[in-house]
């Protein structure tokens, strides 16, 4: 997974891509094998919680995503997380610039 | 004036409750699992939210209205209302949920995101405000090529 995150004015924008082939059920289907994809994302600094989300198999494929929150500082670490269908974790930290 | 002091009781209550669910993470593939099954946008917001009433207002979605590619639209959400969650649908894959956002209060609305779409259709992006009504927007896109095929 790769993370970015800029902190502007009060307000920390955060880029991240996740490297996973978000098989859907379909496909898994054609090619015989299990589906998998992503189905919850979960951003936090300092233990708290700032972004959180839970997806379908319908995200694209190595998923981008991108969001805003306020009330971070500068140097603050952020960690991302997101777990899949068969229960795969993979969590990242970034300091925020 | 009744609209305003009912305001304020639920501002009051919100900032109570807010502080000890900030913590804890909700995913709502468990907590409600009949909206990630349904086929359709209105059985997906009735599991989600237990209705489909939703006010047309307050809330921008931008998507293109040609996707070239089915397999990665960019699809951008942003809204001013103080929410709890907010929500994305699309009509044109074999279940209509896409992603439920959970919000805070360090959020913002403005989520992007990159889909998939079999075909042709239309997305709608749901926001529960925190004073319990849902609001929403709807739009339609072309897919070029579908995206599901893999």
């Amino acid at each position: 997974m790769k993370i970015k995150a800029k902190l502007k004015k009060d307000v920390v924008k955060v880029k991240a891509m996740a490297k996973h082939d978000m098989i859907t059920y379909d496909q898994g289907k054609k090619k015989g094998v299990p589906a998998n994809f992503i189905t919850h994302w979960v951003a936090k600094v300092n233990g708290e919680i700032v972004y959180e989300v839970s997806t379908s198999q319908f995200l694209s494929k190595n998923p981008i995503i991108k969001f805003q929150y306020k009330g971070s500082q500068k140097g603050d670490k952020i960690e991302m997380t997101w777990t899949d269908l068969l229960g795969n974790t993979s969590s990242k930290k970034t300091k925020i610039k | 004036m009744q609209r305003r002091n009912f305001l304020g009781l639920g501002v009051a209550a919100m900032s109570a409750v807010l502080a000890p669910s900030a913590l804890s993470a909700i995913d709502y593939r468990k907590t409600k699992p009949n909206t990630w099954t349904a086929h359709n946008v209105k059985d997906a917001m009735t599991a989600l939210y237990g209705t489909t009433a939703t006010t047309e207002s307050g809330v921008k979605i931008t998507i293109p209205k040609v996707a070239a590619n089915g397999g990665a639209i960019p699809v951008n959400i942003q809204s001013d209302i103080d929410a709890k969650s907010v929500a994305l649908f699309q009509d044109a894959n074999p279940e209509a949920a896409v992603a439920v956002w959970t919000l805070n209060d360090k959020s913002i609305i403005n989520f992007d995101v990159k889909i998939k779409m079999k075909a042709s259709g239309s997305m709608t992006a749901v926001v529960e405000g925190k004073d319990g009504k849902l609001y929403s927007v709807t739009q339609s896109l072309e897919v070029a090529l579908g995206g599901c095929e893999g």
